[in-house]
């Protein structure tokens, strides 16, 4: 590593001073800030890095943490393959051993 | 980074070992490990690369919440590999970057 | 469409607290968590819970976890492990997905029991491989049984983190220190004097500033922090390790009551952002009942009878049992929790949850 950085979405390696740029540049939002730098855009979606990214929001803003949340949350919830999503069937099993 | 042989609480039962090859080299595991147990069992502690910024990534959350540790595994990428688990003959491989299928696996 | 009276997501002990109560009362049950054993977080919990005996106190937690899996079957809840819930729908439906294929259940009512994630932190090297949450060590160690490391150093001094250091102490570990952010130590001193009687010092006003390692942790510099927090210019020192561990708090798993269109109300003793409920677990939100960590972080005994209320909640509204029954039943587990909510650190929880009541 050649510069010192702190990543704070791990997922889509966004470090800490890209956030800060988003927020100097106007992002007042997780998702304006996800919108322009990708953080929780990844395949965790959202889960470790939006309460980093609230706290520095709250930090800059000198607001409440829960003035910035919860942010939206879209489904899939869970990092579902699109093939499995688009072949969704109805569960008419009664054996709970597939699994 | 060992296998835990004595425990004062947990009694170890000892599963049958198997085997497995991580970047061309076979290593053992036992049936029934994670992926990842295997690996930090045989000292290997770093499992992908990442895409921008070319980074060490391994174990993180360890319960298949953070999608730190994912490998390739029988040529799928982003495989998570902390609730995987190993099957005798699994050819594993560091992961580099995001391994081409964005969002399939996992 | 498979139909059930009640769909409950996440097998915790929230979650398999409300199956059994509703399974015992009649309702057709669907249990479903993303992992492949059930029991949540119980699975590696090794140490004694304390509390009384309707508590299971002096049980272990994985002991405790596979009682409650024995219950769910006695109860004849339907078991499904290995499926990730990626969906809710306001008609009741339910999807769920595994490697191979995405699924609809139908629910007349749902419980929430999602638990909860494990806080990360933000610092130069925290993404080094060997840098990980408490929890994974833990599972590692006591699930697993293996040790992700040699030397360890763990960040937070709440329970978490010393009961964590406990056990890898018990798993052959070399604990070097304790790191504590506040002037104080946040967890119970009952755990604490374990591992100060272990010889691991606890280093109050200290946090991690970096990680350094070229292709995996090697060593961490830690500091002392000022009253906001902030490194200390001067105080640092560097401690070889090669896994520093993370136990800096729990955020609720909200995503999923999020997308049933839960209201949400923020409560910083619980944890955060939860989903607004009332005495009786049900969200506002029609069908959807709440319980356990995503309700507001506390402990798994606490969760449980959470979800048991829940449970007889749902059979409540089912038609199962008569509305004195429920009231008797209620009122049995409402005084189980308040028990629970004693003390300094449970006081101040109860209080939180009823400020979440009247939100």
């Amino acid at each position: 590593m050649s510069e010192e950085h702190d990543i704070v979405c791990r997922c889509e390696e966004v470090t800490r001073e890209e956030i800060m740029e988003a927020i100097r540049l106007g992002d007042d939002s997780l998702d304006a800030i996800k919108k322009r730098t990708r953080a929780g855009m990844g395949f965790c979606q959202g889960r470790t890095c939006r309460r980093l990214i609230v706290q520095i929001l709250s930090a800059y803003h000198h607001m409440p943490p829960d003035h910035f949340l919860p942010g939206s949350i879209r489904m899939p919830i869970a990092p579902i393959a699109l093939r499995l999503l688009a072949s969704t069937v109805d569960g008419d099993t009664d054996d709970p051993s597939k699994t | 980074m060992e296998r835990i042989e004595q425990h004062p609480i947990l009694s170890i039962e000892t599963a049958e070992t198997i085997h497995i090859t991580v970047d061309g080299r076979v290593l053992e595991a036992r049936a029934g490990d994670t992926i990842a147990a295997a690996l930090l069992a045989n000292g290997i502690r770093t499992f992908r690369h990442t895409a921008k910024l070319h980074e060490p990534r391994g174990l993180f959350c360890g319960i298949g919440q953070c999608t730190d540790c994912i490998m390739e595994v029988d040529g799928r990428p982003n495989v998570r590999t902390c609730v995987t688990r190993v099957r005798d003959g699994m050819i594993i491989r560091t992961q580099q970057g995001n391994g081409g299928l964005r969002h399939e696996a996992l | 469409m498979k139909h059930y009276d009640l769909i409950v997501v996440g097998a915790g002990p929230a979650g398999s607290g409300a199956a059994i109560e509703a399974g015992r009362r009649g309702a057709s049950v669907l249990l479903i968590d993303e992992n492949d054993r059930p029991g949540g977080q119980l699975s590696k919990q090794i140490h004694k819970f304390f509390g009384s005996q309707e508590h299971h106190a002096g049980t272990r937690g994985f002991i405790i976890g596979q009682a409650l899996l024995r219950e769910a079957q006695e109860a004849k809840v339907e078991i499904r492990l290995g499926w990730r819930v990626w969906g809710i729908f306001p008609d009741g439906s339910v999807t769920a997905a595994n490697d191979t294929e995405s699924v609809r259940f139908h629910g007349a009512l749902i419980v929430l029991a999602t638990g909860a994630s494990e806080n990360a932190l933000s610092f130069p090297g925290c993404t080094l491989p060997g840098v990980m949450t408490a929890g994974a060590a833990q599972t590692f160690a006591n699930v697993h049984h293996v040790l992700p490391g040699h030397d360890f150093v763990m960040v937070g001094s709440g329970n978490v983190g010393l009961i964590v250091t406990y056990q890898l102490l018990q798993a052959g570990a070399n604990v070097k220190a304790i790191l504590e952010a506040a002037p104080k130590l946040s967890g119970y001193a009952v755990h604490a004097g374990k591992v100060r009687r272990a010889g691991v010092p606890i280093m109050l006003q200290h946090t991690v500033v970096r990680a350094f390692g070229h292709d995996a942790l090697e060593a961490v510099e830690v500091a002392q922090v000022d009253d906001h927090f902030q490194p200390v210019s001067g105080t640092g020192s560097v401690i070889p390790c090669d896994t520093l561990c993370l136990a800096v708090g729990l955020t609720p798993r909200i995503e999923l009551a999020r997308a049933a269109g839960c209201a949400m109300v923020w409560s910083g003793p619980l944890g955060g952002m939860i989903p607004r409920h009332d005495r009786h677990m049900e969200s506002g939100q029609d069908r959807i009942l709440v319980a356990g960590d995503l309700a507001g972080i506390e402990e798994a005994s606490t969760a449980l009878d959470e979800g048991r209320l829940a449970g007889i909640r749902a059979a409540f509204r089912l038609g199962l049992i008569s509305s004195a029954e429920y009231e008797e039943l209620r009122t049995q587990a409402q005084e189980r929790l308040d028990r629970l909510r004693q003390g300094p650190f449970g006081e101040k929880r109860r209080l939180a949850k009823e400020e979440v009541w009247r939100a």
